[in-house]
């Protein structure tokens, strides 16, 4: 039995009327073209913490998000949302604070995958974000560190990159944002200069690492 | 965003911080302060951080990660000092973040690496929140003060190109094993020694090679043939003993100065052990200078008319300015000056004492000002005064008279020699200033005990005083009465305080520098009114507070500072900035003499480098740390 499914079609409560509102915000707001240069786009990392990597079995705890603005990173231009027995305020600061940037994980066969499946259990809907994924990106754009999808901890000792907490929704977010900013300084030196490159980067190689 | 998410990663930044120093003693306020405000930023591996072409500096950057290449930019990277690696913790650019101006150093990444940035304007506020950072900050600008000393030695190094150093170890010119005899040979014998090994100069050691003595072949003369020396005697009898001696890892310049002290044209070189290793004759000094001291010294002690030593004195200016060409600290350099004027102002002296037939006349010629504290520049004017005894049953009207027109004598030489005459009339000519001690006692207690302010413009000048001629026992015992009487009198200290904070330094609050609005100079500080002065008064209340005896500003400084409890690296950081003063004025007057345009104090702040310009800014504000505590000492 899923920790969802009480929120399943039928019995699903009323969403709270502030979650509501930013929700109704978040759907109205515009969706950028992702055509500009790095350093004028806001990406923004987006991190779960989840009682286990079980989709089906485990629930999420909290959500993180760390923007990256001007290629540098402000610890005061993040968030932190451990979430309530309902997570639709969460939900809804997560919308609001990400807003229509291209979000950024680390992971998102686990991580997308959790946050799509809660969003539309609780607020019946799924994002329609342009998401990235480091897990696909930093074997492109560093071949000379690692060729294949290996673990964040893996990039964490390529680059030296530590955290004040693994595991833990926002420590996670911070080592994936530091990796982040290091992949768009060479995204941008070897002319993938926006974040549609990047996309594209990501698209040819999960098509070019397909499982047969 | 919400606040408990900030809060974690300002975590972050603060355990980093707490990793490296300076942060790791900050105060917990300045460090919560910081990581507040830190923004982490990413730099490719060979991506320029921070160049001068970006202009004025608008953060500070602390490496989180990685590697940064610092290299000086432009015309100065020739220097040494040129390339240099920072790893994490540490932070760039201090110096051009402080004065508001844009980085000397190109900073390259030479790693991925990621650097915090804090803001310029948090960077002025977090100096004046935290009194560790802030010391960390002026510690750092005070080291560049060397780099500057290199950059000058560079700017003149041209002009003297074929000149070998004078920063050479002495280890490194002996060019021959010295040749030495035991004390226990007779004279014969040693001079045998000597013909037979074509040296003009002989060492007596001992079978430990300790040096006892030396021969030297213009000591015969006077030693052996006028004085029909009985060569069978010991050659103990006839050698000098106690010679001068300094270890080989002593510089040229030093042995140069210590020839110049004592008159001397050999010195021993001792090695670790302290055992003769070898001789330095004036000579080997010679060949690295284009104008030696030997021709100097030689032009100084042979001189026995004023034409002679006026092209003594022309000398010393030029030994001056190649001295500067090799890069001499202004510590060093004015002592050197103040060494061979010394000895110059000795010579014209003992000239006119024999002309005026007072060789037996028992007093003390003394320096006062900056002479007095042997900080004598290239253009300073002289000031000095006598000492005299009264013999037993003399007239002491009709010596004093005599005496007077022997010092307006030596007065005038000196003009003639290029140290113009006092304006203020301080000089041993005047009747006011050739006194006996008790006359002098009275004076300097009237001065103390009644310091209006003619009392205590006085005590500026007079109180620098040294003996440079005669019997120094008047001298020392002026000296002991002063001390006496000015520690025991803190209103008078008190009053020099409030004097010499009448005067403060040139640091603006919008631009760097408050310049002078006097017509004939706009634009420009006077170095000597608003900078040195400011060392100088401050120090000389220290010394007489602690009663320090020595008269220069430098020695004052360590001395009182020591006393009372200053640590030492503020004392070391406050004298840089006075020797940097120094420097810079002697620079400005080398460049003058060379344009023939009369030597003065006054710099152009604009017309300065960008490094120089941030040191003398650092130099003012330790005169702004000296006044302060004059301060708050004296309650001003």
């Amino acid at each position: 039995m899923n920790w969802l499914s009480r929120f399943v079609s039928g019995t699903r409560p009323e969403l709270p009327a502030a979650a509501a509102a930013k929700i109704a915000q978040w759907q109205e707001g515009e969706r950028g073209d992702h055509a500009h240069p790095h350093f004028e786009t806001r990406y923004v990392v987006v991190n779960t913490e989840a009682t286990g990597l079980n989709l089906d079995k485990d629930r999420l705890l909290a959500v993180a998000a760390i923007a990256i603005e001007g290629r540098s990173l402000k610890p005061s231009n993040a968030l932190y949302r451990p979430l309530d027995d309902d997570p639709a305020d969460g939900l809804a600061d997560l919308l609001e604070f990400a807003g229509h940037a291209p979000w950024v994980v680390f992971n998102a066969s686990f991580n997308r995958k959790l946050l799509e499946r809660v969003f539309e259990a609780r607020c019946d809907f799924e994002p329609d974000v342009t998401w990235m994924d480091l897990q696909w990106l930093m074997p492109a754009l560093f071949p000379e560190f690692h060729t294949g999808q290996v673990r964040l901890v893996d990039w964490m000792e390529s680059f030296g990159v530590e955290t004040f907490q693994r595991h833990h929704a926002l420590g996670d977010a911070y080592a994936i944002a530091q990796l982040l900013m290091a992949a768009l300084g060479r995204a941008h030196d070897t002319g993938a200069i926006n974040a549609r490159s990047l996309v594209e980067i990501e698209r040819s190689r999960r098509w070019n690492h397909r499982t047969v | 965003m919400n606040t408990q998410a900030a809060e974690m990663l300002q975590g972050a930044s603060l355990d980093f911080l707490r990793r490296h120093s300076p942060f790791d003693r900050m105060e917990p306020e300045a460090l919560g302060f910081m990581a507040e405000r830190l923004v982490l930023v990413f730099h490719a591996r060979d991506s320029v951080i921070l160049s001068p072409e970006m202009g004025q500096v608008r953060h500070l950057h602390i490496v989180q990660r990685g590697k940064v290449l610092a290299r000086q930019a432009g015309s100065v990277s020739m220097t040494e000092y040129s390339a240099l690696t920072m790893g994490p913790g540490e932070c760039f650019p201090i110096g051009a973040i402080s004065a508001h101006r844009p980085s000397t150093n190109t900073y390259i990444a030479v790693e991925d690496s990621f650097c915090f940035q804090l803001a310029a304007e948090d960077f002025m506020q977090l100096m004046e929140m935290s009194p560790v950072f802030h010391l960390f900050c002026t510690k750092y600008i005070a080291s560049l003060l060397n780099q500057s000393r290199e950059q000058l030695q560079s700017q003149f190094a041209q002009r003297a190109a074929e000149q070998q150093t004078m920063t050479t170890p002495l280890g490194q010119l002996i060019n021959r094993e010295p040749v030495h005899v035991a004390p226990e040979v007779t004279s014969r014998e040693a001079l045998e020694h000597m013909a037979q090994h074509r040296v003009g100069c002989l060492v007596i050691a001992d079978a430990e090679r300790r040096p006892l003595g030396i021969i030297t072949q213009s000591d015969l003369l006077e030693r052996v043939i006028l004085a029909g020396f009985d060569l069978a005697r010991p050659v103990t009898d006839l050698m000098t003993g106690s010679p001068h001696m300094l270890g080989s890892s002593a510089s040229a310049y030093d042995a140069a100065l210590e020839m110049a002290t004592h008159g001397v044209r050999h010195l021993l070189v001792l090695d670790g052990d302290r055992r003769l290793k070898g001789v330095v004759s004036e000579r080997d000094l010679f060949s690295l200078q284009r104008i030696g001291l030997r021709q100097i010294r030689a032009g100084i002690e042979n001189a026995d008319d004023l034409d002679a030593m006026r092209q003594a004195s022309r000398d010393i200016r030029q030994l001056a300015l190649n001295l500067i060409a090799q890069g001499i600290g202004s510590e060093q350099l004015t002592q050197f000056i103040s060494a061979l004027n010394d000895a110059l102002t000795r010579r014209l002296i003992e000239l006119q004492l024999e002309k005026h037939d007072l060789q037996e006349l028992d007093f003390c010629w003394l320096a006062f000002g900056s002479e007095g504290r042997h900080e004598q520049t290239l253009s300073t004017d002289q000031d000095n005064g006598i000492i005299f005894a009264v013999p037993e049953g003399a007239d002491s009207d009709a010596l004093k008279q005599q005496i007077l027109s022997f010092a307006r004598a030596v007065n005038e030489d000196l003009a003639a020699c290029g140290f113009p005459l006092c304006k203020g009339n301080i000089m041993a000519s005047n009747p006011d200033l050739c006194l006996t001690l008790e006359q002098w006692q009275r004076r300097f207690v009237a001065w103390i005990n009644e310091p209006d302010p003619q009392a205590l413009l006085n005590a500026t000048i007079f109180f620098d005083f040294r003996a440079l001629y005669g019997n120094e026992l008047w001298s020392d015992q002026l000296r002991t009465y002063l001390l006496s009487r000015a520690r025991d009198n803190s209103a008078f200290l008190r009053m020099m305080a409030g004097n010499a904070l009448s005067a403060q330094p040139p640091l603006g609050r919008i631009r760097d520098f408050v310049t002078d609005d006097d017509p004939v100079h706009p634009g420009t500080i006077d170095l000597k009114k608003v900078g040195a002065r400011l060392f100088v008064d401050a120090a000389r209340i220290l010394s007489l507070r602690t009663g320090v005896a020595a008269s220069s500003t430098v020695e004052r400084l360590r001395q009182a500072g020591r006393k009372i409890g200053i640590a030492t690296d503020e004392t070391s950081a406050v004298i840089e900035g006075f020797n940097f003063i120094q420097l810079l004025r002697l620079r400005s007057q080398h460049l003058d003499t060379e344009h023939d345009a009369p030597g003065d104090n006054r710099v152009n702040p604009d017309r300065l480098n960008e490094l120089d310009r941030r040191i003398l800014k650092e130099a003012f504000r330790q005169a702004r740390k000296l006044q302060t505590r004059l301060k708050l000492d004296y309650q001003l």
